[in-house]
This record gives C-alpha cells, sequence and structure tokens, in this order.
C-alpha cells in the first residue's frame, strides 16, 4: 500500500511538471506573437515595481538594522566589530535582499495574481477573453512572466540599497561607530559579482512567482474556496521553489 | 439546405465521465434553438464543445460549411469575433468600465482604433435599452440586469452571425428576464443572427425559441418547435417542462 501511494505521488508530481512546462511553453510562444498587449505589459510594470516598493522598503529597512545589531552582540566579543559593515552588505546583496524580496513579492503579489487569474476563471472572464478573439495566455500570463523577471531585480537592488542604509543608521546613530569609517568599511569590501549575483537571483525568483501566480489561478476549482485553495498553493509554492532555488543558485553562483 | 452549424457524432468524456456521447444538431440562419436538460446533462459542455473552449473527443463541428475540429488555433481565432457569448454572469471584465468591455472585441479583435471602436460601443448599449450615461461605470455597480444587457451588448458588438446564449434569465426577477427576452428576440430577428441558448427558465424557453432540444444521457433525445414542445406527450419533455420530480427524466448531477 505504502509503495502504491509513494508511486502515486510521484506520478502526481512528473504531471504537475508537465502541466507547468506545457503552461510556460503556450505562454512564451504565444507571447512573442504579434499583437503586443503593451498596455498590459505597462499595468503589470506598475503593479510589480511601484506597488511593491513600500512593502519591500519597510522589510529591507527593519532587516539591515536588525542584522546590524545582532552582529554586533556576535562580533563585539572578539573586537571585530569593524567587519560590522562589509557583513551587512554581503549578507544584504547576496542572500537577504533577493530572499526577503522574493518571499515579500510572492506573498503580495503572487497571491493577488492567482486571486485575480483564479476568479477570472471562475466567472468565465478567460472564456470570454477566448471568444473575443484574445488569446488568455498571451494577455494574461505573458505580462506577468516578462515583467515580474524584469523588474524583481531592480526591487532587489532596491532592497540591497535601503537594507545597507538601515544598517548604517543603527551602526552610526545607536551603536555610534564612526560615519566615514562605516562608509568605507561597506564599500571596501564591495565586490561587483555580490550584487550581480543578488540580481541573477532576483530575476529567477521574479520568474517563479509570476509562473506560479498565473500557473495556480489558471487551474483554481470552482468556488470561493477553489480559489482560496489555489492562492495558498500558489505563495506556499512559489516561496518553497524561492528557497530550493536560492540554495542552488548560490551553490552555482558562489 | 445550407446550415450556420452542424454538429455531427460529437463525444466528450471527462476522465470515465461521458458526457456528450454522440450529439447531432443544426441550425439554419436566423434560427434560435434552444438546448433543455437536468443540471450536469452537458449543455454548457456541448456549447463550449461547439465554440472549441473544449476540445472535443470526436465527431465534427461545421460552421457556414467549414469544419472547425481540424483547423489551427490561429485559424479559430480569426473565425471566434464572428461569435458572439453571453454567459450566465455575464462574464464582464471586472478591471474595465462598460465601454471597455464593450469595445474590447473590436478593439483587440478587430484591431479597430479606440475612438472608432467607442463609437460602436455606444451603439450597440443604445441597442440594449442603455444610455451612454453609463459607458464609465464598472461591472460591478451595476444591477445584474444591467450587467447581462451589457454583456449583450458586448456579444453583439462584433456583428456575429452566431450568438450562444448560457442561461440568460438566470437569477432575474421576472420583468427583468422579460425585458431580456425581448432584447434576444430583438437582437436576433431584427439582426438575422442565428442562436443556441442553454435555458432552465420555461417562460424564457416559449419566448426565445424556434426550435427546441432536449440533452439527456449525453445525446439529444427529443427535437421540436416551440409549438410542439408544449403539445407533445413525449414523458421525458411533460416531465421537464412540468417541473415533475417523478418520471423517466433522473438528475444527472
Amino acid at each position: 500500500m505504502l509503495l502504491v501511494k509513494i508511486g502515486r505521488m510521484f506520478i502526481n508530481f512528473l504531471s504537475s511538471i508537465g502541466n507547468v512546462t506545457l503552461f510556460l511553453t503556450r505562454s512564451i510562444s504565444f507571447g512573442f506573437i504579434p499583437p503586443y498587449y503593451w498596455q498590459q505589459i505597462l499595468q503589470q510594470a506598475i503593479q510589480i515595481g511601484y506597488f511593491s516598493l513600500s512593502v519591500v522598503g519597510m522589510t529591507a529597512i527593519f532587516t539591515g538594522m536588525a542584522m546590524t545589531l545582532q552582529c554586533y552582540a556576535g562580533f563585539s566579543e572578539f573586537t571585530a566589530e569593524n567587519a560590522i559593515p562589509s557583513v551587512v552588505m554581503i549578507a544584504m546583496t547576496r542572500e537577504l535582499g533577493p530572499v526577503l524580496t522574493a518571499l515579500m513579492v510572492a506573498g503580495r503579489l503572487g497571491a493577488s495574481m492567482t486571486a485575480e487569474i483564479g476568479t477570472m476563471k471562475v466567472t468565465e472572464q478567460i472564456d470570454a477573453l477566448t471568444t473575443l478573439s484574445v488569446n488568455s495566455y498571451k494577455y494574461l500570463v505573458f505580462p506577468r512572466l516578462l515583467t515580474g523577471t524584469i523588474l524583481l531585480p531592480f526591487l532587489v537592488f532596491i532592497d540591497d540599497v535601503i537594507g545597507i542604509l538601515g544598517g548604517y543608521i543603527v551602526g552610526v546613530y545607536y551603536l555610534n561607530f564612526n560615519a566615514a569609517n562605516y562608509i568605507r568599511n561597506t564599500f571596501e569590501a564591495m565586490v561587483a559579482w555580490d550584487v550581480i549575483s543578488g540580481l541573477i537571483k532576483g530575476a529567477v525568483f521574479g520568474f517563479i512567482i509570476c509562473l506560479m501566480g498565473c500557473y495556480q489561478g489558471y487551474n483554481s476549482k470552482r468556488g470561493a474556496e477553489g480559489v482560496g485553495r489555489s492562492t495558498t498553493n500558489s505563495v506556499v509554492a512559489s516561496s518553497i521553489l524561492i528557497l530550493l532555488l536560492d540554495c542552488i543558485l548560490t551553490f552555482v553562483l558562489f | 439546405m445550407k446550415f450556420v452549424i452542424e454538429v455531427d457524432n460529437l463525444t466528450k468524456s471527462f476522465g470515465k465521465n461521458k458526457v456528450l456521447q454522440g450529439v447531432n444538431l443544426r441550425l439554419s440562419k436566423g434560427e434560435s434553438y434552444v438546448i433543455i436538460g437536468g443540471s450536469g446533462s452537458g449543455k454548457s459542455v456541448l456549447t463550449k464543445c461547439i465554440l472549441r473552449l473544449l476540445e472535443p473527443n470526436s465527431g465534427t463541428i461545421k460552421f457556414d460549411g467549414k469544419d472547425i475540429t481540424n483547423i489551427s488555433q490561429k485559424e479559430l481565432f480569426k473565425t471566434r469575433l464572428k461569435r458572439g457569448v453571453l454567459y450566465q454572469g455575464g462574464a464582464l471584465f471586472d478591471s474595465m468600465n462598460v465601454i471597455d468591455n464593450v469595445s474590447f472585441g473590436l478593439v483587440y479583435g478587430y484591431g479597430m482604433p479606440v475612438k472608432d471602436a467607442y463609437k460602436v460601443a455606444i451603439e450597440k448599449l443604445e441597442a440594449v435599452d442603455l444610455s451612454e450615461d453609463i459607458a464609465k461605470i464598472f461591472p460591478s455597480e451595476l444591477s445584474g440586469g444591467m450587467q447581462k444587457r451589457v454583456a449583450l451588448a458586448r456579444a453583439i458588438a462584433t456583428d456575429p452571425n452566431i450568438i450562444f446564449f448560457d442561461e440568460p434569465t438566470t437569477g432575474l426577477d421576472p420583468i427583468t428576464s422579460g425585458t431580456i427576452n425581448d432584447l434576444i428576440v430583438r437582437c436576433t430577428k431584427d439582426m438575422q443572427i442565428s442562436a443556441i441558448s442553454i435555458t432552465h427558465d420555461i417562460n424564457s424557453l416559449k419566448h426565445i425559441s424556434d426550435r427546441v432540444g432536449l440533452l439527456y444521457n449525453g445525446k439529444i433525445i427529443w427535437e421540436g418547435t416551440n409549438k410542439e414542445l408544449l403539445k407533445t406527450d413525449n414523458p421525458y419533455i411533460v416531465q421537464f417542462i412540468n417541473g415533475n420530480p417523478n418520471g423517466p427524466f433522473t438528475n444527472q448531477d
């Protein structure tokens, strides 16, 4: 019985991968064929880029502040306080920036994407698009995938800057570091690859969030419960994939 | 005789559930055909297969003599604007206002400039007894009856030659239902548009149908004109019309 259950789970897992791949292939292949829906792309850019700024900014500043305090607690025991600015910078750009930005965007945007597309599915609005001669993959999915992949690195960059600024505020105004030294220590340790690897992660995470958000919305079952379940699945799947891919990408980009 | 729609031996299954088991249907120009049947009998599946929103397992569907079961998605998209659909809940895009909803097919389907599309949309809104004043209102601010009218205006905006009505009067009060029925008759008769409708509403059925087909066990088991429907002694039809829980008809939910 156990073997049957494991086998069934494995088959379901493979069939899910197949369905997501098919969904992605359709979305991308239709997306590159004219006409292009620029208005949709612009709308999504505003949704993903502009409206996520406040959430990303708040997450970054608090994380940067807390990170500096935590580092101080440990590093001061070894009189290694000078290393704090560079550790905060490396942690923010390589790891915390992309991961926290992605997780916050997955919660805010992935969920709303699934709820919106899911509601459109169950109220037959997607069928209406099709009967009005508009390819729904091209109109709904492709603009989200494109803008998510392009704009998440920008959000990650903003997150990096604000996070480092949060560290600076705590370091200089609370822990009484010398401001000039703090800034010098931050930038002396900075390597372009630290930032670039974080931005690459951001692009991958943005793609995953939008893919999961749209796929789960498209596969919503009927009713409020169906849409609710898809929304949960979207956030859970995105979050797990973000953490898994973060680990893989860190090994690859290390 | 030349038919606008010819459906032959159409089958559709979902796993082991055989929903359509060889449906045959003919529709002439300007004719209004109403499909009746119990809940879960496959009426919506049938219309979705005819529209190719669902892929049938087998059978042929011809529009104006052209088989659409084997044509590519690209070709199919070109022909879609000639088929209007009024969905059960209206299916208006709730992120857009009324005028953008009505002009959607013209702008995105036909590639018409927005200004011209708005002019046509206002004409179509007037055709369903709505004024320009509601153009900037969002669907969520409209009553159920008005939403149906806007959805009807959207369905006729692209000048289709066939319209599909999915339970057009469901959830509406009798007077609003009557208004919608009148509009359907006006749109189909005045504009010589053929129509396929699904309804459970007997009043609506009497009002809008030229011919009626009863779908049961995946097949059309009775077909006749509006007048024949009221005279027939077919036990399935009699039970359905009278809403009798006892009889040969069992619900297929």
